[in-house]
């Protein structure tokens, strides 16, 4: 299923008729819909919309460019053990330039990529994964000979809205992690023109994006952001509103180890570094791997990973009350300043004692 | 760099660094002051246990607690309070901690066996609450008592609010009331900071020199022949 | 008076349901309840069972995964839980309705169905 390219004849066809093609009843589009809407805190009717309206999209000419990235947010979205309808809209929609996923590659793939921009001035979708390196003009990340920098700033003139998956396309990511070789920088530093919605998470959670192109294909914009571009949808809350370890933070139950006794009572994982009070993302109530788990169920505290800058906020493993105090040498130094501020003062009171018994 | 980045980092490490500078130039500038030699003959040698004033005067005499009561249990309510807030919630114990960890470069656990114990979250809050209500209750008092009021400066005031500020913050932090939690707690760290470059150049020094001057003034008066 | 917190949100949503249905009754008009919106404890789901219990029609569904669907002790109050083929809930509604539209066959199914059976007829 996945990577399997589209036919030709199939170029005009509507989602609806696509996942038919491939033996998933309208009943089971509709259950997938309603599911989908209910991941997105949209009321039950509106699942029922969402399913009429997707059936009904014609295919959204898509382009994904791979910037400086890792290839994890591609892996994460198209990671499933079965293929699910979430996977085909996946497939069905992303087939104009893909490069780890597509079967052209080199100049084939190329013209592919500039006919779409073409055929689809003003109308494609384009989603960036990887930071946009800008340093010796782009030149540290090139693609057949080109910059990103450039590809983005071109492709950015023809598209509907454009998609920044994950932590380096929302926020510069590792690549701008301190001291930032490559100059790298996120998609809205580049583009201020166009819509952008940030897809944060080293990697996202893959419904994330499912939800947003159903969206988009549905009501044909954006869904609702939050100040950093996020859909609220998802990153309206933080992981520790919703985690399930809550009520032993609130009681005061905490693991102090790896594998203590409240480690293994699955105690709240503050005292190890916990950055879910300061993260917002959906990984407590979405979760992984089709539900199954996140990092604090697993007994490794939040990283951030969906918060700016997370490499470089210091040691995941520092609680955040623990604010940097400084260290021995530096409030040594202090102590130092401060005794010889005193004995001086003391000086001066004294001499000033001894010039009145003198009577001065 | 946003706020609680800046709260958590820089801050911290600056607002610290003024603290321990100002206290010992306060401290040190008091103790090697010249004292005035009292060239009369002891009627008590042992006036080392004129010490004993910095318990006694913890209270008022008799004949003064009717005027004084009010302050003094409010007082105690809201130094109470606030230690309990400070030092028995685990996100301060585990800064304390690693402080501790920092200065001797041995784990506090290490030391005594066991760790600093801490209160639920309720609890603490609890204390705080009865904190921030008895210092209001002070301020209101400052304010309405003719003479209280005749005599308050600057200082008084601000000091009283570099105190009520990181308790009102870490409350609706805690309680995530406000603005965003990231928010929230910046704030808290900033007033922790704010209280902490304040501390040496106010009457919030009394935290230090309340001990030195009971008991210096216990030990005068015990050579004397009087105990306070 | 801890059973009455342990239960607070299974009693907001059956005052809600009790709405919904009174709204059915009158003019015909369906309503849903996603119970995936709400954190449900275990005394809230317990109490929604009991309260919410399975009536006359049960109804299993293979479609993209295992649904099952069963019409509640009050008519009208069907209560969905949707699971993918791995076997997790993904999504939990109570739906007010004469029937819900996913046991219904769907227009574009039919369609399918009907080109197909005349051709096998054929």
């Amino acid at each position: 299923m996945k990577g399997e390219i589209m036919r030709h004849d199939e170029r005009g066809i509507t989602l609806g008729e696509y996942l038919a093609a491939r033996g998933v009843s309208r009943r089971a589009f509709l259950k997938f819909a309603c599911s989908l809407a209910s991941l997105m805190a949209l009321p039950p009717s509106a699942g029922i919309a969402m399913a009429e309206a997707m059936a009904k999209a014609r295919r959204p000419s898509v382009l994904w460019f791979p910037f400086q990235e890792c290839t994890g947010c591609t892996e994460s979205i198209t990671r499933s053990h079965e293929p699910t309808i979430e996977s085909m809209i996946f497939d069905m929609i992303s087939l104009d330039y893909h490069e780890t996923l597509m079967a052209a590659a080199g100049h084939q793939s190329e013209a592919a990529r500039e006919q779409a921009m073409k055929d689809n001035f003003g109308k494609y979708l384009l989603l960036i994964d990887g930071s946009v390196a800008t340093g010796l003009d782009g030149a540290f990340s090139c693609i057949g000979g080109q910059t990103n920098l450039s590809w983005l700033v071109e492709a950015a003139k023809g598209a509907a809205a454009i998609v920044a998956i994950g932590s380096c396309a929302s926020y510069g990511g590792i690549p701008k992690a301190n001291p930032n070789p490559t100059g790298a920088r996120a998609v809205s530093d580049i583009v201020k023109d166009k819509p952008v919605v940030n897809i944060p998470g080293c990697p996202p959670i893959p419904a994330v994006l499912t939800g947003v192109l159903a969206h988009f294909l549905t009501f044909g914009s954006l869904p609702e952001l939050d100040p950093l571009g996020r859909p609220k949808a998802f990153y309206g809350e933080t992981i520790h509103d919703r985690c399930y370890r809550r009520p032993f933070y609130d009681q005061g139950r905490f693991a102090k180890t790896f594998d203590d006794e409240g480690a293994r009572n699955g105690w709240c994982l503050y005292e190890l570094g916990c950055k879910g009070p300061v993260t917002y993302n959906a990984c407590a109530t979405v979760k992984w791997n089709g539900g199954t788990s996140f990092p604090i169920q697993s007994g490794h505290g939040c990283l951030g990973c969906s918060q700016p800058d997370f490499w470089d906020k210091g040691s995941f493993y520092r609680p955040l009350s623990v604010a940097h105090w400084g260290n021995a040498a530096t409030l040594g130094g202090a102590a130092a300043v401060g005794v010889a501020l005193g004995a001086a003062a003391a000086y001066a009171a004294r001499r000033r004692q001894d010039k009145i018994a003198k009577g001065d | 760099m946003d706020l609680l980045d800046f709260a958590r980092g820089p801050g911290m490490t600056w607002a610290a660094a003024i603290f321990v500078i100002g206290v010992l130039w306060k401290l040190v500038g008091v103790i090697l002051l010249r004292a005035k030699r009292d060239l009369s003959e002891p009627r008590n040698p042992a006036s080392w246990t004129g010490l004993r004033a910095i318990l006694t005067r913890s209270w008022p005499r008799r004949e003064f607690v009717h005027g004084t009561a009010f302050s003094e249990v409010l007082g105690y309510a809201f130094h109470i309070g606030f230690f309990v807030a400070l030092v028995f919630y685990l996100p301060h114990v585990l800064f304390f901690e690693n402080v501790f960890k920092g200065l001797l470069g041995v784990n506090f656990q290490r030391i005594f066996g066991v760790s600093w114990p801490y209160f639920s979250g309720g609890m603490v809050n609890f204390f705080a609450a009865v904190s921030v209500a008895a210092l209001v209750a002070l301020l209101v008092h400052r304010i309405v008592n003719p003479v209280k009021r005749l005599i308050s400066n600057f200082d008084d005031y601000f000091s009283w609010l570099v105190t009520i500020a990181p308790l009102v913050t870490g409350m609706l932090a805690y309680a995530h009331v406000g603005a965003p939690y990231q928010t929230l707690i910046a704030v808290h760290l900033l007033s922790v900071e704010l209280l902490l470059v304040w501390f040496p150049f106010g009457k919030l020094m009394h935290t230090f020199t309340v001990f030195l001057s009971r008991g210096t003034q216990g030990m005068q008066f015990e050579r004397k022949g009087a105990t306070l | 008076m801890s059973d009455l917190r342990d239960t607070a949100y299974a009693t907001a949503i059956l005052h809600e349901v009790a709405d919904l249905l009174a709204k059915l009754a009158a003019d015909g008009s369906p309503g849903a309840i996603d119970l995936r919106a709400m954190p449900l404890g275990p005394a809230d789901r317990a109490r929604l069972e009991e309260v919410l219990a399975a009536g006359a029609v049960k109804v299993s569904v293979d479609a993209g995964g295992p649904s099952e669907i069963f019409e509640t002790v009050y008519p009208g109050v069907w209560w969905t839980r949707h699971r993918n083929d791995a076997g997790e809930t993904i999504s939990e509604f109570i739906e007010v309705t004469d029937c819900p539209q996913f046991l219904k066959s769907q227009p574009d199914d039919i369609r399918a169905g009907a080109s197909g059976l005349r051709r096998m007829l054929e």
